[in-house]
């Protein structure tokens, strides 16, 4: 059993914190990923587990161990690193089994771990190759057969894929969920990169400056997201936010005409707080273009402004008509700006008026901290059926 | 061509004697010169070739003397072009028939070898520190390390002499000892040691030593297994460097012993004792021969050693 927790874990240098009192709890044979931007703590968090960092406070325990003070060596723990961190001066076979020869096995004991390790990875018959030798997708099969070969309690796998090119990342991706499947160990995963994340993962732990924002199935987190970083974080291209406040009788936008008519009150929100309106793009619909949506908004005024084919959709960057005129153009999300995704076959223009719906059951209402008030501004009877209001704190 | 009537006194032509284009008339450097007015290159090269000569002769010159000087007998004349039939080889088995001189190179080798050892486990360690560290004060300390070695050496004697013939703490005697020598060895060439490992070790990219700790090892077996096996060109610098340091030492050599081989004097005593061979005269001859003789062991270590240090440097070792 290699149960993984973390228990109020921070880690401060000089003057910035890594790590803001985290807490994780990861079960035996479970797959768990973090994500984040680049210097939200998810590395320093992974650092903390291997042992490679120590915590400035709090408990990692690893199969109910308390570890905090053990140096990696003694934690039952192997990891793949991004930067594969072969040892040069070695050829395959004296990598994968240098862990072995540190813990004096038997010549015979390790020759049959090796050989086996080096089956799971598909790299028999190199072993007496020199890692310089070697492509970059085989590389990481030697460190990921020298992570497995010691049979470890934890894998520890810090973003392995990211230097290797396109296609080989998604081959490497299928075959690391094989070996998850194989294996059976825990493995923590950290990469940022989101469809290794959604794909791969029991759980996702989206991590930002340091303190764990959620940490649920990749499903969960897409359709329930806790808060306003996981919902825009989650997801690509990334949520609408709408910024607006709560009328007597609904949500109105602060920019544009989207207005969602709803009773305040059957959601505990009072008239003149002011809210975020997430919506996914795909939940954005052409009002001409369909008619069969059974929770629809009242129709917002838009033009499109930019489109982007992808081949299998299109998204469509659409203006709401007040701040054309205006003429907002700041960098990032533009206030009045909504990215719809609509099918390929879609007869839309640029630069073309159309009036846009958005799905009710699919929005999203975020309070002034970015905390989730609402997944799915339906009305009561249907919000019973619905996912509404099953939110998913940030907590452990 | 033609007779010297057409040469005027100041070396030019006589003019109007005919209109053809003449071939000028020239002299050997002077045809040398317009070659290389055509081709700068040659110009490039002979004076490459200059340079070089005159390098080769200043350093080797010495060298050549100090084998005529020893193959010269005592009572022949001395020569830069010795006469060949005079000469006698016999000399440089006299080195070893006069004195113990075989006892005094091993001791100097002996010596040589273990400070180096020590140096390169020493320095490896600070070196560890220095390039591979975050900690204040850093900077400072390693600047006060280095700051030792631009010492005289001379300014250390008198404290340590005294301290190694026991006047400071009784009981330590260190002098006619191998550790009168390699204590103030150790503690003058480190530095460079400490220097050069610590830029070696701080290009060892963080990962493998990472990699190594979550294999198995602890700081100090990811120093000696991985980071000092990728840094093989390094500290087969800082060890070449330290060993002919030390082997070359003069100053503590002479002074930490009374000269005698059996109390670990190198070198530098047994030539002082050859100096001593004749009865009367100064026996420049044996010297030199003497001379000839030690210098081999640092010759052959550098040719080997150097082919290493520049194989070592250009595979690449370092890449990642």
């Amino acid at each position: 059993m290699a149960r993984v927790q973390l228990e109020h874990v921070t880690k401060r240098y000089d003057d910035v914190t890594a790590v803001d009192d985290m807490n994780l709890d990861i079960d035996h044979g479970e797959f768990v990923t973090l994500v984040g931007p680049s210097g939200c703590g998810k590395s320093t968090t992974m650092e903390t587990i291997s042992g490679l960092t120590v915590p400035t406070e709090g408990t990692v325990r690893i199969g109910e161990r308390d570890v905090t003070n053990l140096p990696p060596k003694d934690r039952g723990i192997s990891m793949v690193f991004q930067n594969i961190a072969l040892f040069p001066h070695m050829d395959v076979y004296e990598n994968i089994s240098f862990g072995l020869r540190l813990r004096n096995y038997e010549k015979e004991e390790i020759d049959k771990r090796v050989d086996e390790a080096a089956e799971v990875v598909e790299l028999e018959g190199m072993l007496d190759r020199m890692p310089d030798e070697m492509s970059g997708g085989q590389r990481q099969r030697v460190a990921i057969a020298r992570a497995i070969v010691r049979d470890p309690d934890v894998f520890l796998m810090d973003e392995p894929l990211a230097n290797l090119d396109a296609k080989l990342r998604v081959h490497m991706r299928t075959q690391l969920q094989r070996l998850h499947r194989e294996l059976d160990t825990t493995i923590i995963y950290v990469t940022h990169n989101q469809a290794e994340a959604m794909t791969m993962s029991d759980r996702i732990a989206v991590l930002d400056t340091g303190q764990l924002q959620q940490i649920a199935p990749p499903l969960v987190c897409y359709n329930e997201p806790a808060n306003l970083f996981v919902a825009t974080f989650i997801g690509s291209p990334s949520m609408n936010t709408i910024e607006g406040e709560i009328t007597n009788d609904g949500f109105a936008s602060t920019y544009g005409q989207v207005a969602v008519e709803f009773d305040p009150t059957a959601f505990g929100l009072t008239p003149g707080q002011s809210v975020t309106l997430g919506v996914r793009p795909e939940d954005v619909y052409v009002t001409t273009l369909v008619d069969d949506l059974a929770h629809p908004t009242a129709p917002v005024p838009t033009r499109s402004d930019v489109l982007e084919p992808m081949g299998d959709e299109i998204f469509v960057y659409l203006v709401t008509e007040d701040i054309a005129e205006g003429g907002s153009m700041e960098e990032g999300s533009d206030p009045g700006e909504i990215l719809m995704s609509v099918d390929p076959d879609s007869d839309v223009q640029e630069d073309q008026e159309m009036d846009v719906i958005l799905d009710r059951s699919k929005l999203h209402l975020f309070d002034e901290d970015g905390e989730a008030i609402t997944h799915g501004l339906v009305e009561a009877p249907a919000a019973a059926s619905g996912p509404a209001g099953t939110e998913v704190e940030g907590d452990d | 061509m033609s007779g010297d009537d057409d040469v005027r006194s100041d070396g030019g032509i006589a003019a109007g004697r005919t209109s053809a284009e003449r071939e000028l008339k020239r002299g050997p450097v002077q045809r040398w010169v317009n070659k290389a007015i055509k081709d700068p290159q040659r110009v490039y090269r002979a004076m490459f070739y200059v340079a070089t000569i005159f390098f080769l002769v200043t350093t080797l010159f010495p060298f050549y003397f100090l084998l005529v000087l020893a193959i010269t007998p005592d009572t022949g004349a001395l020569a830069v072009l010795p006469q060949l039939n005079t000469l006698q080889f016999g000399v440089f088995l006299e080195v070893f028939q006069k004195i113990n001189f075989l006892r005094y190179m091993l001791n100097s080798i002996v010596l040589a070898l273990a400070t180096t050892a020590l140096v390169l486990l020493l320095a490896s360690l600070a070196g560890y520190v220095f390039g591979r560290l975050e900690f204040p004060g850093r900077q400072p300390m390693m600047l006060l390390v280095l700051a030792i070695s631009y010492f005289p050496p001379a300014a250390f004697f008198v404290p340590l002499y005294q301290l190694f013939t026991g006047n400071v703490i009784t009981g330590v005697n260190l002098y006619n000892t191998p550790g009168s020598m390699m204590l103030p060895f150790s503690a003058l060439f480190m530095p460079l040691s400490i220097f050069i490992l610590t830029t070696f070790y701080g290009q060892i990219p963080d990962g493998l030593e990472d990699a190594a700790r979550v294999e198995g090892t602890t700081r100090l077996g990811a120093l000696f297994r991985v980071i000092v096996p990728l840094s093989a060109p390094g500290v087969a610098t800082a060890g070449v460097l330290t060993f002919i340091a030390v082997y070359n030492e003069f100053f503590f050599s002479q002074l930490m012993n009374n000269g005698q081989p059996e109390n670990w004097a190198p070198i530098v005593g047994g030539l002082l004792s050859l100096q001593r061979a004749g009865q009367f005269e100064v026996t420049y001859g044996i010297m030199a021969a003497g001379s000839i003789i030690a210098v081999i062991p640092v010759a052959v270590l550098v040719v080997i050693a150097q082919e290493k240090i520049v194989s070592g440097l250009t595979s690449g070792a370092l890449k990642e």
